[in-house]
């Protein structure tokens, strides 16, 4: 123990916080008659989704997925206190792309939506009928709940450690925890590859925003 | 690592910031709040015995508010009709939003549709009459409608002038005048439920 070690770095940390700040933003500004912002919000939440997909696999360490997506096993181990590690658990995980995937589910929904007044078009709503646009509307309020179920678990789940004597809220904002002994630090990725990276999110998300020509 | 990639990120969001996606009606939503300073729509009930249709439907929305509260059997009708009505409107306004904001507008439909509103903004002038809050039935109607008549009133006439020369603008067959004309009217439809519908209404 002793000297703080970096374990998450900074594009996983604004993903984060970013994404936290989204969601409460897309539910006030719906509820507050600003479908306009409610729109871009969803846009911004993709261009950060695609991006944070990238940098699951050409990121730092603890970023990517194959350093913390595990099998039954691992998992089982984790429950018998045989993990030693930084970054997710392999427990975890699962929350990591339950969240990410709720996300994904919400954004592709809210992308084919219409406002109940025919006033505002999801970017792709041209792409399917008018009926399946309300469809797709109905859904989306619905499957909020779902985000916020897991948004719940994720904030019980911080509670438990913490409880545990495990601070994980702390190491989000600053990026750095004590280490166990023996395990490896967190390897950092490249600044151009992230730019890279958010580069496309932007790119596929103005594409889409331009309703996706050539589909 | 830190510094540069907070800097490259902030000039990446801003060059996605610009320009970017369009939905029609929903970019001048705000422009057109500002019609609704126009004169209390009960100071022109002089103007019916002149027969200007328009005026007249103004009068007869702040007439219809003030009556005396229809018993509820009746305001439950007049709630269904609204309803329907409200429901048609909306359809043919997405209906409308597809053709209009899109690429080449099908005049056929635009037509159809603007003509189905009009009808039903001119029907509207009966469908809020006193007696008809949510506290009769279950409606998006909020009682802030009958609380402020002169305000409502004037939003729901300003909406009956949108849908007329929408219609006016679908009849002429001029694209541009069609997409203004439709801005316009998606415009008058928010500035009303903004205020005065709640989320209760399906």
């Amino acid at each position: 123990m002793g000297e703080k070690q970096p374990v998450w770095d900074l594009p996983v940390r604004l993903v984060h916080w970013l994404l936290a700040a989204l969601i409460a933003f897309s539910w006030w500004s719906v509820h507050h008659h600003h479908t306009d912002w409610h729109i871009w919000s969803g846009c911004a939440i993709l261009t950060l989704l695609i991006f944070r997909l990238l940098w699951g696999f050409v990121g730092s360490s603890t970023a990517r997925f194959s350093s913390f997506v595990r099998g039954p096993r691992a998992i089982a181990g984790y429950w018998r206190g045989q993990w030693v590690g930084i970054g997710h658990n392999p427990l975890g995980a699962f929350s990591v792309l339950a969240l990410l995937g709720a996300l994904a589910v919400q954004v592709g929904l809210g992308l084919i939506s219409e406002d109940e007044d025919g006033i505002y078009l999801g970017p792709l709503a041209r792409l399917v009928s008018s009926d399946t646009s309300d469809k797709a509307r109905d859904i989306h309020a619905t499957w909020f709940y779902a985000i916020l179920a897991l948004i719940g678990l994720h904030l019980l789940a911080i509670i438990y450690y913490r409880l545990r004597g495990k601070k994980l809220a702390l190491p989000m904002i600053t990026g750095r925890a004590e280490l166990p002994p023996d395990t490896q630090p967190m390897r950092p990725g490249k600044w151009w590859v992230a730019l890279i990276c958010l580069a496309v999110g932007i790119g596929i998300t103005r594409w889409i925003i331009a309703g996706a020509p050539l589909f | 690592m830190r510094l540069r990639f907070v800097a490259a990120s902030c000039a990446c969001v801003s060059l996605a910031a610009c320009g970017g996606w369009k939905s029609g009606q929903a970019n001048s939503a705000q422009g057109n709040i500002s019609q609704d300073s126009r004169p209390p729509a009960t100071g022109r009930a002089s103007a019916v015995t002149n027969g200007a249709a328009t005026n007249g439907m103004a009068a007869t929305n702040a007439m219809m508010m003030l009556a005396v509260p229809l018993p509820k059997n009746q305001a439950l009708r007049v709630m269904h009709v609204r309803h329907e009505g409200m429901e048609t409107i909306g359809k043919n306004n997405k209906a409308l939003t597809r053709e209009v904001t899109g690429g080449s507008p099908d005049l056929g439909v635009v037509r159809a549709s603007a003509a189905q509103i009009a009808s039903l903004a001119r029907q509207a002038s009966g469908w809020f009459p006193a007696g008809t809050g949510p506290n009769v039935g279950n409606t998006g109607a909020k009682p802030d409608i009958w609380r402020n008549p002169q305000d409502f009133s004037a939003k729901l006439h300003n909406f009956q002038l949108a849908a007329q020369a929408f219609n006016a603008a679908a009849a002429s067959g001029d694209t541009n005048a069609i997409k203004a004309k439709f801005a316009d009217l998606g415009s008058a439809c928010k500035a009303c439920h903004d205020k005065y519908r709640s989320e209760m209404h399906h």
